[in-house]
């Protein structure tokens, strides 16, 4: 149990973080909706009925859908682009997706390495982007999500005011939609590119996203 | 089946967003306009008044200054008139009547209740204009 825990603590500890911001965030998102409801003379709901809704859905869905464009496009971009002397980048001269031997697939495959980097084919195409497709497809499925629980809500003010309301093809071409969309998309890419170039010039050490404390500037791809 | 089994799925997650899957929600607030503008149609005010909301029975009162059986009759409403569609997201409801004209509905702890009638487009984007309205 104790190996469990220190070979996992990142995990775990981020899971905890986790759990603890999303009930803190559907405790204080429920106050804000009971609030809106005294505004509008309507009455309040119970948490239960809050964490089921489509309000409390679309807070969520809009967040977690941009995380995991973030890690999506993050995967994805640094297979061919670089930033010269940021550990998150590979060096100058490896942009691409490399050769079998550098990546230790098919015949290059050492003996403890995962049996689908063993194989040729299809099912070895679909292991080397693994993480592309789980990202990616986590990316749409709640970005989907986002759009539902968007729609229903949006909806629902719309007769709350007395106005019309719209398809979800309609949805998704509003300003509504893109706003909670693209609010999350800008701070994700500024935190990716921040972290690109910051951790060209700073350190933290220990870390394994910054270099070295004494390594170079100039060194790239390298962990602390 | 594949295509029945993903078909299946997206609705399970559209219904459970919330969206209008619920037949029974559109049916009870169809039932509630309905039974409003049968009530104007029979010249009952009391039960018209019956369907509105505290807000809306509040403002007819106020702005006819009269009790609101008496109030609701004077305005220029729908009478007997039949739901022709509903939509619900939540807990609000619209109702477009047959002969034209929609009403709109809240839910809360005493059910469906009326909050604007006898209401027709204006301007696209704006809000419908509405004789009554909370």
């Amino acid at each position: 149990m104790r190996s469990f825990i220190k070979h996992n603590s990142l995990s775990l500890v981020f899971l905890t973080l986790f759990i603890g911001a999303i009930v803190f965030q559907a405790i204080a998102g429920h106050a804000v909706f009971n609030e809106e409801q005294d505004r509008h003379g309507d009455p309040h709901i119970s948490l239960g009925r809050y964490i089921t809704s489509s309000a409390f859905g679309v807070a969520v869905m809009e967040n977690w859908q941009s995380e995991y464009l973030q890690f999506t496009l993050f995967v994805l971009l640094t297979v061919w682009f670089l930033q010269r002397g940021s550990p998150e980048s590979k060096e100058v001269g490896r942009e691409g997706r490399e050769s079998d031997e550098d990546q230790l697939v098919g015949e290059h495959a050492r003996h403890d390495s995962p049996r689908w980097a063993r194989m040729v084919g299809l099912r070895r195409r679909i292991y080397e982007n693994s993480l592309l497709i789980v990202m990616g497809t986590i990316w749409i499925g709640t970005w989907f999500a986002q759009s539902i629980t968007g729609v229903t809500e949006y909806n629902s003010e719309q007769l709350d005011h007395h106005e019309q309301t719209v398809s979800w093809l309609q949805y998704l071409g509003s300003a509504n939609f893109w706003e909670k969309t693209l609010q999350n998309w800008q701070s994700e890419f500024l935190a990716v590119g921040s972290m690109a170039i910051l951790a060209v010039y700073l350190r933290q050490r220990g870390s394994p996203e910054s270099k070295p404390v004494g390594a170079p500037h100039h060194a790239t791809g390298v962990e602390g | 089946m594949p295509h029945r089994a993903a078909a299946a799925t997206a609705l399970a997650i559209v219904c459970l967003a919330g969206v209008a899957c619920g037949a029974d929600e559109q049916r009870d607030a169809a039932a509630v306009a309905e039974r409003f503008h049968t009530a104007l149609g029979r010249d009952d005010g009391r039960d018209a008044c019956r369907q509105l909301s505290a807000t809306a029975a509040s403002t007819v009162k106020r702005q006819e200054e009269a009790p609101c059986a008496e109030a609701i009759l004077r305005l220029d409403l729908p009478r007997g008139a039949v739901a022709s569609k509903s939509r619900v997201y939540l807990r609000s409801a619209s109702v477009d009547l047959a002969g034209g004209g929609v009403t709109f509905l809240n839910e809360g702890p005493a059910g469906w209740k009326i909050s604007a009638a006898g209401c027709t487009p204006s301007a696209p984007d704006r809000p419908y204009d509405c004789k009554l309205e909370d």
